[in-house]
């Protein structure tokens, strides 16, 4: 085969190679969005209720109800508005109480059973992640009846996943030599975790737990929607009296306290890490 | 008098793995600075943490102090670890604490939970970690953070916080090996100062066998979990050198 013969039969395997890959991947669009267009024929086209929408000025008409601030709210909003902050950092607290002895359970070095602790500390950080906080919220409402104290409970249980899964995953990654060194002067399980595991660990974890709070602070927000306390009840009463421009003033109070979360976070943040 | 003896010691680390140590017999007198030199992957690191049993033989005996290593129950084991004092090859400490909390941390063993949580050491201990540190050259240090120090400020740390055990023997697992030649020397000078001003045996793992030469007044020999040597360093001879280290490949 000559050189030019050789060149010709690379050029045209190149060229198939190049149009069957195009083929494909127009292919692929193609079902991709025939796909979200099947998706939103059935959610949005046939489930919306088009007759009761009205023309365009009533859509802008009920939007626009929620314009005019009901400003005489503002002495209700304290007191729910400090009781969502509390739940939050109490809720965080005891999070990360519970936290501590699933993270022991789960990290695969230092469980004390493999078999059967550390499968059991995985299921508790999956089914913490898994039910959404409203759904704990409903359960602890059911348990210990209206309040902030099952908003508390809620939040701390939602918690417990985030923040023993990283606290776990840093305890799996230590250094085992300063570890090894505790242990060579004599000291017990409780020295070897505190003086080699936790100051390896805690930066991460606090970190973790400052990223949760800032979150929690959102969760707390919605937890009275089912009568847990906090901005959410206040919220719900606004929206059953149809009092919507108190709900947008439930809404800025809210927006107001994550902005203050996420102001106290970046700065706590900084000063750990 | 002898503190430490070795019998017919044999480590596996799993069931089916090979063997790290096929039988190996040694004795270090109260007054020894012993070195135990051999090729890389010879077994030195295992054999010396199955000493104070932070690894665990698979057979064989070990007596130290007068007390026999292998039977010891989890307590009665780290009673016997707080006379042992350890000094590491990449120095073991905890970064995020200073130099004075980690050489406190040696007296650990003899610090109960209520005030390892708070680190609030008796007064006494505090005093002989000022001593130590002075003795050891980092008067200047003291409060800085572990990460903060050079290699050989940090090995000082480790050499500190082992006297503070108040020990009654030394390990040391290749003390030098991750610092250069000039400070290597001089880390070598200072632990062997030391462990004749406390009267103390020891027993070192050492890459290097003209440091093991100079500081030391008996050498073992290992290579691949056997001994190969064991006598006074003046009848350490280049041949034996040679059937020591003939399995490295250069």
């Amino acid at each position: 085969m000559t050189i030019a013969q050789s060149y010709s039969v690379a050029l045209t395997r190149q060229v198939d190679m190049r149009r069957s890959r195009q083929i494909k991947l127009v292919l692929g669009w193609g079902v991709f969005l025939l796909f979200a267009a099947w998706c939103a024929n059935g959610t949005i086209i046939e489930d919306t209720d088009w007759s009761r929408i009205g023309g365009r000025s009533g859509v802008l008409a009920s939007v626009g109800r929620y314009i005019s601030l009901d400003i005489g709210l503002l002495p209700e909003l304290i007191i729910p508005t400090i009781e969502t902050f509390m739940m939050a950092c109490v809720g965080t607290v005891l999070g990360c109480f519970f936290s501590l002895p699933v993270a022991w359970l789960g990290a695969a070095n230092v469980t004390p059973s493999k078999r059967i602790l550390y499968p059991l500390g995985r299921f508790l950080m999956v089914l913490s992640r898994s039910v959404h906080e409203i759904v704990w919220a409903l359960i602890f409402v059911s348990a210990v009846g209206l309040g902030a104290l099952p908003g508390i409970l809620a939040i701390a249980m939602r918690s417990v996943g985030f923040i023993s899964k990283i606290t776990a995953e840093a305890i799996e990654n230590i250094d085992a030599k300063p570890v090894e060194a505790i242990r060579a002067v004599g000291g017990n399980d409780f020295q070897v975790m505190y003086y080699g595991i936790l100051p390896q660990i805690y930066p991460v974890v606090l970190a973790t737990v400052i990223f949760e709070w800032d979150i929690n602070i959102r969760r707390s927000a919605v937890m009275g929607l089912v009568g847990a306390g906090g901005l959410g009840l206040l919220f719900f009463r606004q929206m059953n009296s149809f009092n919507y421009g108190g709900v947008t003033m439930v809404i800025l109070a809210i927006l107001m306290l994550i902005i203050l979360g996420e102001v106290i976070s970046h700065y706590l943040r900084k000063a750990v890490i | 008098m002898t503190v430490l003896s070795v019998r017919d010691l044999r480590v596996r680390y799993s069931a089916k793995g090979p063997e790290i140590l096929k039988g190996i017999d040694f004795d270090v007198q109260g007054d020894d600075f012993m070195a135990m030199i051999g090729p890389s992957g010879a077994g030195k690191s295992t054999l010396i943490r199955c000493i104070n049993r932070l690894v665990e033989p698979t057979s064989g005996s070990i007596n130290l102090l007068g007390q026999d290593v292998i039977s010891l129950k989890a307590r009665e084991l780290r009673m016997l670890r707080r006379d042992v004092g350890m000094i590491f090859q990449e120095f073991n400490l905890i970064n995020r604490m200073s130099v004075m909390d980690n050489v406190l941390s040696g007296r650990l063993g003899y610090t109960g939970n209520l005030r390892s949580l708070f680190r609030h050491f008796p007064k006494r201990d505090i005093d002989q970690a000022l001593y130590f540190l002075d003795r050891v050259g980092l008067s200047d240090h003291i409060n800085k953070r572990a990460d903060e120090l050079s290699g050989g400020q940090r090995q000082r740390v480790g050499i500190a916080r082992a006297l503070m055990q108040q020990p009654k023997i030394l390990l040391l697992d290749e003390p030098t090996s991750a610092l250069d030649p000039k400070i290597s020397r001089e880390v070598m000078a200072l632990i062997r100062s030391i462990a004749l001003e406390l009267g103390v045996p020891a027993l070192c793992n050492i890459h290097d066998v003209q440091l093991a030469k100079e500081f030391c007044n008996r050498i073992i020999g290992l290579q691949d979990g056997i001994k190969k040597f064991d006598g006074e360093t003046s009848t350490l001879r280049d041949s034996d050198l040679e059937d020591i280290y003939a399995m490295e490949v250069l």
